[in-house]
Parts: C-alpha cells; sequence; structure tokens
C-alpha cells in the first residue's frame, strides 16, 4: 500500500533510523511501507498516531537512565532500580533489555520524562525467571504536546510475579502498551492502570496476556477519569492457549465521565482456547455520584474538595496493588496532587 | 434562630419539568426549641429539607429563608453547613474509599477554616471523634470503615446522629420521612435528638409517623400540606393526628 505523502514525523523518524539494525530496521521498513498508524488500522482506532505526531518534524533523544547512569542495551537485575526515561523534542526511540534472575525479587521505580512537542517510541522487553517477582510502577506525567509510545513486552517465567501499576495523565496521545506471555504453573500477574485526563487529553491502555501454560492467574483492573474532550482509551485482551488449563483471569476497566463531553473508549476481548478455564471481563461507565456530592458538601466539604474526594477513592483501587508502601504513597500523593488542582 | 416565610420552591423533575412544590410556607424555630413536621406524602416535607441545605435543583423562586440572620438563598450547601445548618439524610450515603474518620476530619476542618476558626489537629480530633463515638455506642473500627458503607439502616442512622455530635451545628433537620425506619433505627434518632438538645440549638424533625414524637417530645408540631404549614400546635396535634388522620386537614386546604 503507498503512502500518499509522508508527514514530517515520518520523515524524521525514518531519516533517523536510517542503516540501523534489528527491531529499529524492522521499524523504519514498516512506516515505509505503511506509514505510522492511524485510525483505521484496528489496534490504532482510537489513537491516530500518525495525526498527533505530525507537526513533529525535527530528531529528538531519548535518554534511559538507570539509577541516574545511562542503561546499557541489555542488563540483569537484582535490587530496587529505578528507571527514568527522559525523551527531547523531536522524534526519538530508545530501547531497553531487563533480565530479573530465577527467584530474584525487585521493584522497578519507572517515571517518564517526556519534553513538549517529543515523539519517543520506547521499547522495553522484560523476561522475568522461573520464581522471579518483579513489580513496576510506572508514571506518565507529561506535557500537552508529547507523544510517547511505550512498548512492553513482559515474559514471565513459571512461578513467577509480575505487578504493574501505571499512572498516567496522558498528554495529546499517550500509548502504553503492555503485551504480556504467561507461563502458567504458579505465576500471576497483576496489571493496575489509573488515567487521570484533563481538558482535550488523550491516554490508551492496551494489553494483551497471553496465557501459554496452565494453571496462571492474571488480574487487570483499569481505572479512569476524563473531562471535557478528554479520551480515555482501553483495549486489553486475553487469550488463553490450548495448553493453558486452569487459567484463571480477570479483566476490569472503569471510568468516570466528567464531563458529558468525555470521550471512553474501551474495547475488553477474550479469546480462549482451552476448555477448562475462569476468565472474565467487565467494563463500565459512570458519572460522578451527585447525591453523594451534595451529601458530602452539607457535611461542609467544598464542591472541589468533595469531587476530588470521590475521584480519588475511585481511581485509588488499581494503586493499592503496590506493595512498597511509601512508593504506594508517593503514587497516591501524586494523584492528589493533581486531582487538587483540577477538581 | 431559623424563619422561613412565605417560601415557594420549584423542583426539577426527572423529565426536566419545573413543579411547584412549596407554596408559601412560613415556619419559624427559635434557639433551644425542637419542632416536628408532619404531613401526608407529596405535602413537600423532603423538598423543605433540601431546600434549606441547597441541594441543585431546588429553586426558590419566592420568600426568603433566614437563618441567624444569614438569607440561606445566597449560600452555596457547605457554607450553609458552615453556618450550622446540618440535615440528617433521610437514606445517607455510602461513599466507597474513603474512610468516616478522615472524612469527618476533612468536613469539621473546612467548615472551622469557613468560619475563620483554626483547624483541629489529626491527634486532637482522633481524641474528641473517640469521646463522641462513645457516648452514642459506635465502635472506633466502624469510624475506620467507608463512609456508611455495608451499614444497616440503624448503623448509619447512628452515623448521622454522630456526625452531627462531631460537627456540633447550630441547628439540625432530621429527614426521618419514610416509614420504612425499624424501632431500633427509630430509638438511635431520637436517643440522638435527645442528646443533642441544646439551649443553643434548634431542631427541626421531619416525620410521617406520630411513633417518631412518643419518644422525642417536640415543643411544637406543623402540620404540612400542599406545600404549606396548615396548623401548628402543641405535641397533642401529633395525637390527634395519629387518632383522625390527615384527612380533616387536607379538607382545609381545598
Amino acid at each position: 500500500m503507498g503512502v500518499i505523502s509522508r508527514t514530517p514525523a515520518e520523515q524524521a523518524l525514518i531519516d533517523l533510523l536510517d542503516g540501523a539494525e534489528d527491531w529499529r530496521a524492522a521499524a523504519r521498513q514498516a512506516v515505509i511501507e505503511h506509514g505510522l498508524p492511524t485510525k483505521r488500522a484496528e489496534a490504532w482506532k482510537w489513537s491516530d498516531l500518525r495525526r498527533a505526531s505530525q507537526g513533529i518534524d525535527q530528531a529528538g533523544e531519548t535518554r534511559i537512565l538507570l539509577n541516574g547512569k545511562p542503561a546499557p542495551a541489555a542488563i540483569t537485575l537484582d535490587a530496587d532500580t529505578a528507571l527514568k526515561i527522559e525523551a527531547d523534542a523531536g522524534v526519538s526511540v530508545g530501547s531497553l533489555e531487563i533480565e530479573i534472575a530465577a527467584g530474584a525479587s525487585v521493584t522497578l521505580n519507572e517515571v517518564h520524562t517526556i519534553a513538549a512537542d517529543a515523539f519517543p517510541n520506547i521499547r522495553l522487553e522484560i523476561s522475568l525467571g522461573d520464581g522471579a517477582t518483579l513489580e513496576r510502577v510506572i508514571r506518565s506525567d507529561v506535557p500537552m504536546d508529547a507523544v510517547p509510545v511505550v512498548r512492553s513486552r513482559i515474559r514471565v517465567g513459571k512461578n513467577a510475579t509480575y505487578r504493574q501499576a501505571t499512572l498516567s495523565f496522558g498528554s495529546k496521545l499517550s500509548r502504553h502498551e503492555t503485551h504480556i506471555t504467561h507461563a502458567g504453573e504458579g505465576a500471576e500477574v497483576h496489571l493496575g492502570g489509573v488515567y487521570l485526563l484533563e481538558e482535550g487529553r488523550h491516554a490508551d491502555f492496551t494489553s494483551t496476556v497471553t496465557h501459554s501454560g496452565p494453571g496462571g492467574v492474571t488480574r487487570q483492573l483499569v481505572k479512569g477519569a476524563a473531562m471535557a474532550h478528554a479520551q480515555g482509551v482501553f483495549q486489553g485482551k486475553f487469550k488463553v492457549e490450548q495448553a493453558a488449563q486452569q487459567t484463571d483471569a480477570q479483566m476490569t476497566h472503569r471510568a468516570l465521565m466528567l464531563d458529558e463531553r468525555a470521550e471512553i473508549d474501551a474495547k475488553p476481548e477474550l479469546e480462549i482456547y482451552a476448555d477448562d478455564v475462569q476468565c472474565a471481563h467487565g467494563n463500565a461507565l459512570g458519572a460522578i455520584d451527585e447525591t453523594a456530592l451534595f451529601y458530602m458538601r452539607q457535611r461542609g466539604l467544598s464542591e472541589v474538595k468533595a469531587r476530588a474526594m470521590l475521584i480519588e477513592s475511585f481511581l485509588a483501587e488499581p494503586i493499592d496493588i503496590i506493595s512498597d508502601e511509601a512508593l504506594r504513597e508517593e503514587v497516591s500523593g501524586l494523584l492528589r496532587q493533581r486531582l487538587g488542582a483540577i477538581a | 434562630m431559623l424563619k422561613i416565610k412565605n417560601l415557594h420552591c420549584r423542583v426539577e423533575t426527572q423529565d426536566g419539568e419545573e413543579k411547584p412544590i412549596l407554596k408559601g410556607l412560613s415556619l419559624e424555630v427559635p434557639a433551644g426549641e425542637v419542632h416536628a413536621i408532619m404531613g401526608p406524602n407529596g405535602s413537600g416535607k423532603s423538598t423543605l429539607s433540601y431546600v434549606l441545605t441547597g441541594r441543585d435543583g431546588y429553586d426558590v423562586t419566592d420568600g426568603e429563608m433566614v437563618f441567624c440572620g444569614e438569607d440561606l438563598a445566597e449560600l452555596e450547601p457547605e457554607e450553609r453547613a458552615a453556618a450550622g445548618l446540618y440535615l440528617s439524610f433521610q437514606y445517607p450515603v455510602e461513599i466507597p474509599g474513603v474512610p468516616t474518620l478522615t472524612f469527618l476530619k476533612e468536613a469539621l476542618n473546612a467548615q472551622r477554616t469557613a468560619r475563620g476558626e483554626e483547624e483541629m489537629s489529626a491527634p486532637e480530633f482522633m481524641k474528641f471523634a473517640r469521646a463522641q463515638a462513645k457516648q452514642i455506642g459506635v465502635s472506633m473500627d466502624m469510624l475506620k470503615r467507608p463512609v456508611n458503607v455495608g451499614f444497616s439502616g440503624g448503623e448509619k442512622k447512628r452515623m448521622e446522629i454522630l456526625q452531627a455530635m462531631i460537627l456540633e451545628p447550630k441547628f439540625l433537620i432530621l429527614d426521618e420521612t419514610d416509614s420504612g425506619l425499624d424501632i431500633d433505627a427509630l430509638k438511635t434518632v431520637a436517643e440522638g435528638v435527645n442528646t443533642l438538645r441544646a439551649e443553643d440549638r434548634g431542631m427541626l424533625v421531619i416525620t410521617h409517623y406520630q411513633r417518631l414524637l412518643d419518644h422525642i417530645k417536640p415543643d411544637v408540631v406543623h402540620i404540612m400540606a400542599d406545600g404549606r404549614i396548615i396548623k401548628s400546635g402543641g405535641p397533642e396535634l401529633a395525637l390527634e393526628l395519629e387518632a383522625d388522620g390527615y384527612d380533616k386537614y387536607l379538607g382545609e386546604v381545598a
């Protein structure tokens, strides 16, 4: 399929990756052949990347830091680590491969610091060895004009536990992709996500969890709140392969429309090839409970404060999966701070 | 303390229409007195509690409501609360995820700040809340749970009274319109009213049934019908109603 004309961002990406190898070469080829994805692509139908990035025409830089130092291409972690992803204005790519050794237990504190007019394409490959535990906590608090696309592929070994909690305030377009291969056999995956979107912002939580071995457990809970002209996108897919009998997987997405002009798009999917499984998904949209709001104001709370408390109580649950208490408090604190400013 | 004069109020119905509910209601409750309002279903009793506390969708079209010298219609619901007006809800609202203690501490300090008073510190508040809870037989465990979540009807009523004991309003409106109160809840409400009764505090108890008034003993009983007070008198009026029903008063309206 021929692309009619390239956007500046597409051209900048093609130039940036000229002469690159491995996945970068494949990415470049894909942009040459198809352009950046638009809403005509099923997986991007609510997140038109080509359109959102079109004004970005220069090359930028992405830096990935581990405990403040530049990260190598691949690393094995066995202790708690701060992961910082920084991107300057312009088109950029970044990549990191992380291995958590069998039996190790690690907390990864991930913060995205993205400049305005930055369009970073980040690729993370994470592998959890048998019996390993990884708790990954992601905070994405970026300027309106940033377009971060972060795609993580996570392989979860037998008896391993992967916990991920993402807090995103969105931007013109923010894509948070998580693709998990779940070995089952005692392995557990807990995915928590929260988005709080001010006027005009967009956040996209797209995930697939593929159960490839028997007896795996997955719990996914994404909650969001969106103001006028903001757009929250949830695309969740559980795939259960034939070998993954006795899989126990639950997916829930709930969103609060803070304004009638907010948009929430959700596509929960189950694809099941095993016959002895427990899989469920739920999806619900709601508005602030006006009776509760009046009740709180009658007790003396200002409308702003009451609204913030109601939204916070609605959004807090996915953050509770963070077991590191100090980190959980930090994340809740950030959410509360932003709520205080916008509610 | 509370003076309502010729109050007219329209309520927005679910299909967006505005319907007049209060049609010239006048009422005065001095400090230290407990007044009861009784009336048949649909007479506008719950509407009165909401228009006094400022709920959205309850519009005053004529008349006035003055509380401690202030025109209530000019104030937001939270400003009315800070001025000392408290509504004990007919159906207390459940607020998942917000612990009762947190909620009350925030509410109390918001009111204090609005009145230009100093905030109560966390340890001070805990001590105060514990003492008040003990007095009415509520455990600290219950206070740590989210507001009203999973509580029985009676427990919710008890919490409404406890909230009033902690917020210490100047004036209470108790909306007990519903007939669904069981005998325990009824006694709880009555006990609470008697505990909160004070010389500098007024109360308005809205109810459909006389049996609540057996336990409360109001100073004045008002009968409401079709959006107005049509008769006021002593506690004997409630007994009369119990014996004869509302019919003879409804006749006066027509």
